[in-house]
């Protein structure tokens, strides 16, 4: 049966060593590359279009604290308010979505997700429409009932800050409520037996238990809002609050462009960001194994009586603060001539749409942005597949090497990242910069985390032996491929691919810094919109992303639903 | 032609600094069920699936039906997929993307028969199994029974000549798992199959297995039928893992004497040529007799403890050689505080290597 001569192992070309050497390579340029050149121009104190820089000195590093002492204090304080927020929103929703019998608890924790996926760049234009000054609809009502002045301004450290955290902080929900599920219910329900109150519960039990889950959560959040950037442009520029992020913007858009001292900025955030995502992984891998325990528990829910429909109406005020009021207001300004809320006033009009989708630059940038979407994620999803097959099931040398390769750019704020790329892309020799060639690699680059973790998920779900069986049927590892592990593999393949398409269609941080003029991309180009013409078609632009998002969404649900019957 | 299937000589499988199986050997008759028993992580599922070509050994030779399928000397390792050999695994790894039908027929498949026999194959494997009404359904949607019935059935359907199994039967529960045992016993015999059996469970081991390999921390403890392994353990180790039985400390006193810590000199027998040095006596707790029996040895006793098992009773009972354990069957049962005779033959006293 077996053929002698095919099982001999003879001295050969290691081919193991080889591929991995070719992966680590490529992956290493693609990633580490930009942050080498990110180091050494944020080090040149000389011509700051200089390549490679003359002279060397940490004169960006010291003026970040002379100079940008300001900045560095918005940042702060924004950072610190969008946290508490985000954690106070996070904590309150996922208590009552975890352990009390709220009603239509399912359906509302589906909701929570929605903000994230509406961006908070859609989130800001469209508080920003809400709440602004004179024209927000809120002092538009105020002044209608009466009032004399405004009394809502979101061009504030405040209004930031509100913004970032409801659009940015769904994390936090995600992470709390995740230490909250985790929980065995009998630790509760023993205190319980041994005669403690709910109250004495909840304080000498399970707050203790879900303590490190928050502290993590926080660590992270507050990593997050540091790196923060849709927000504080649209919102921040305005009022001339600058943070980091926009701040490190503003110093490649002045002339002539300041990449020394960008890069200075770009790189003490990234080290401040990695320093806290360090301590955040301390954090969880130390406290909180008590409630870990590897299975998901459904903790019986605490019955609330007529309180519930109390906590109801919190989960129902988010779902509107963060999505029926934005999507309202920007549909709204998107169908009339001039925005206002004062329906007596309104002059209807379905011309922005008309104007976003004929506009040139407009529309290219809309089908640029789907295309790059398309071609990213098809070519994206085949080769972390790849990289999911050689880092999880492989027995290669060096695979470890290759995970941390591939998940570092998650470490480095998406707009740092951008500037070091655009930075390295200039200096190289190749024709790249300005196309879209460029923002396809670079979305590439980012996006590799995403889509290796999600695939990551599906891979480890399963189990080894499936695979094995296949062979020991007489399958060949192509034959057992095909009909075994990539079948299996299909409904994971098609979540990662829906999540980068939409990843890459929303993509600001990284695009604002490498669209070119004849490579427009649609994030960046409604931010431009928002700064040079008018609201109103900036609030179509929006809504026409936010729908491209939602269809795919859609499409990302049935295919989940589908995956989990299939799986049980 | 030879009567060997498959012979494994001096296994060595390393993970990492860890020795996992450390210098295994033994062989398999044609149409032998052996079993291989012993506690987790010692090493049994590793040698099984370095049979099947899973694990990749670093040390010794695998040869079946004659050929060298894998052989550390010669550098020789012959993928998985050509040794000819067939798996269940423990987890059943049914592959929830197809039906029953096509779960059963991949083997076939892969070895390009054609539809009609390949529905031949698998409706007879599917019979043999009782699942042929099944055939069309999705193998998701099937009971955990179902599951190791369709592997099972998948497992034999390309006649393959070796079948090896994972504790294939350690998922279901108890009752099932009798019924299953008896069927998998019947079934091995009927189709001639040469079987490596790995368990945990030294119940089902001693009753489906022609042959018994007791393992422990990688190395074999013991080699023999079901019969041998339970009435001449050779070790402390295969007297304690497998039924149960009672161990007396002492020190030999010549030729088939056993003299206990203080207390009284034992007839005993010892499978091994013994070297002075034992120290342990076993006695299997249901060889242990109430009444006196002419040539036996004899203990007066106590009973301190009776535990009412229904199938059996089990008395702790004080005696010179200490606390033994006694089952008997659930007649004339004696009331705690009672004094009674202990008799056990020298042939069931076993002297246990050192």
């Amino acid at each position: 049966m077996a053929d002698a001569s095919t099982g001999v192992l003879r001295p050969r070309i290691n081919w193991q060593s080889l591929t991995t050497l070719a992966v680590l390579g490529i992956v290493g340029f693609l990633v580490l590359l930009p942050m080498v050149f990110l180091v050494e121009e944020s080090l040149n104190v000389g011509d700051p279009m200089a390549f490679p820089p003359v002279e060397f000195g940490i004169a960006n590093f010291v003026s970040i604290l002379e100079e940008d002492l300001k900045t560095v204090v918005n940042t702060l304080v924004i950072a610190v308010m969008a946290t508490v927020m985000a954690i106070l929103i996070g904590f309150t929703l996922a208590w009552i979505l975890t352990r009390t019998n709220v009603p239509g608890r399912d359906k509302l924790e589906r909701l929570m997700e929605l903000p994230y996926y509406m961006t908070p760049l859609v989130g800001a234009l469209a508080w920003a429409v809400i709440a602004g000054p004179k024209s927000g609809f809120i002092n538009q009502i105020w002044k209608a009932v009466g009032g004399t002045g405004d009394i809502a301004d979101i061009y504030t450290h405040f209004g930031i800050a509100w913004v970032m955290a409801l659009f940015e902080g769904t994390v936090a929900f995600v992470m709390i409520s995740a230490s909250m599920k985790s929980m065995d219910p009998a630790l509760e329900e023993s205190a319980r037996v041994m005669g403690a109150s709910k109250l004495r519960t909840t304080l000498t039990v399970t707050l203790p238990l879900v303590m490190p889950g928050v502290l993590g959560a926080t660590l992270f959040v507050f990593a997050e809002m540091l790196g923060s950037f849709a927000a504080a442009l649209v919102l921040g520029i305005p009022g001339r609050i600058y943070v980091i992020t926009t701040a490190i913007w503003d110093s490649t858009l002045a002339y002539p462009p300041d990449y020394g001292r960008a890069s200075a900025m770009g790189l003490s955030l990234f080290v401040v960001m990695f320093g806290m995502l360090t301590f955040y992984r301390r954090v969880i891998a130390r406290g909180s194994f008590t409630t870990i325990s590897g299975k998901a528990f459904r903790p019986r829910p605490m019955d609330m009586g007529r309180l519930a429909w109390v906590l109801f109406s919190i989960c129902a005020l988010y779902v509107a603060l963060a999505v029926v009021f934005p999507i309202a207001a920007l549909l709204m300004t998107s169908l009339q001539r001039f925005a206002t809320v004062i329906l007596g006033q309104a002059q209807w009009t379905l011309a922005n749409y008309q104007v976003a989708l004929s506009l040139g630059p407009v529309r290219t940038a809309l089908l640029n942005s789907i295309m790059l979407g398309l071609g990213v994620a098809t070519v994206g999803v085949v080769i972390m597949a790849l990289l999911v097959w050689i880092i999880y099931r492989s027995q290669m040398r060096g695979r470890g090497a290759i995970e941390y390769l591939v998940m570092f750019p998650q470490a480095v704020p998406r707009l740092v990242f951008g500037l070091a790329l655009l930075w390295a892309w200039l200096n190289m020799p190749v024709g790249l910069y300005g196309t879209l060639w460029l923002l396809a690699l670079a979305y590439f680059t980012v996006m590799l985390p995403l889509g290796v973790r999600t695939l990551a998920g599906v891979v480890l779900q399963i189990d080894k032996s499936l695979e094995e069986c296949a062979r020991v049927c007489g399958a060949s590892w192509g034959y057992q491929m095909r009909t075994v592990t990539l079948p299996l593999l299909k409904p994971g393949i098609l979540a990662a691919w829906l999540l980068i398409f939409m990843a890459c269609v929303r993509e600001l941080g990284v695009s604002a810094f490498l669209m070119g003029p004849n490579a427009k991309v649609i994030a960046p180009s409604i931010v431009n919109a928002f700064a040079t013409s008018g609201t109103e078609l900036t609030a179509a632009m929006a809504l026409i992303q936010t729908f491209t998002v939602i269809v795919a969404l859609i499409i990302l649900f049935r295919v989940a639903r589908g995956m989990t019957k299939e799986l049980q | 032609m030879s009567t060997t299937r498959i012979e494994v000589q001096d296994l060595v499988v390393r993970y990492g600094d860890q020795v996992a199986v450390n210098g295994v050997s033994f062989t398999v008759g044609r149409g032998e069920h052996l079993t291989l028993l012993g506690p987790s992580g010692c090493g049994k599922t590793t040698t099984l699936r370095a049979v099947a070509g899973l694990e990749h050994p670093s040390g010794g030779s695998i040869r079946i039906d004659g050929q060298t399928m894998y052989d550390s000397a010669q550098r020789k390792n012959v993928q998985t997929e050509q040794r000819g050999v067939s798996m269940v695994f423990q987890s059943y790894a049914v592959w929830p993307h197809m039906s029953v039908f096509d779960n059963v027929a991949y083997g076939l498949r892969v070895r390009k028969l054609g539809a009609a026999a390949i529905k031949e194959n698998v409706e007879r494997a599917l019979d043999l199994v009782q699942m042929r009404h099944l055939a069309e359904r999705g193998a998701s949607k099937l009971s955990g029974g179902q599951q190791q019935r369709v592997a099972l059935a998948r497992a034999i359907a390309f006649s393959p000549t070796v079948v090896l199994f994972d504790e294939p039967l350690s998922n279901l529960d108890a009752k099932l798992r009798a019924e299953m045992r008896v069927e998998l016993r019947e079934l091995q015999r009927r189709l001639g199959i040469t079987s490596v059996y790995v368990t945990h469970d030294q119940e089902e081991a001693l009753a489906i297995s022609d042959r018994v390999i007791v393992m422990n921390v990688g190395v074999i403890e013991q080699i023999g039928t079901p019969e041998e392994i339970y009435n001449k353990p050779r070790s402390r180790f295969v007297a304690d893992f497998v039924g149960s039985a009672n161990l007396i400390k002492g020190k030999p006193a010549g030729e088939g004497l056993f003299a206990v810590d203080g207390g009284p000199t034992l007839k005993v027998t010892a499978p091994h040529r013994p070297h002075g040095k034992e120290s342990e006596v076993a006695v299997r707790t249901a060889y242990i007799d109430l009444e006196p029996r002419p040539g036996d040895n004899h203990v007066p006793g106590k009973v301190r403890q009776r535990l009412f098992h229904g199938d059996f009773v089990q008395y702790v009972i004080d005696s010179p050689v200490g606390a033994l354990i006694v089952r008997r069957p659930p007649v004339n049962l004696l009331g705690e505080g009672a004094e009674v005779t202990l008799s056990f033959s020298p042939e069931h006293c076993v002297l246990l290597e050192a």
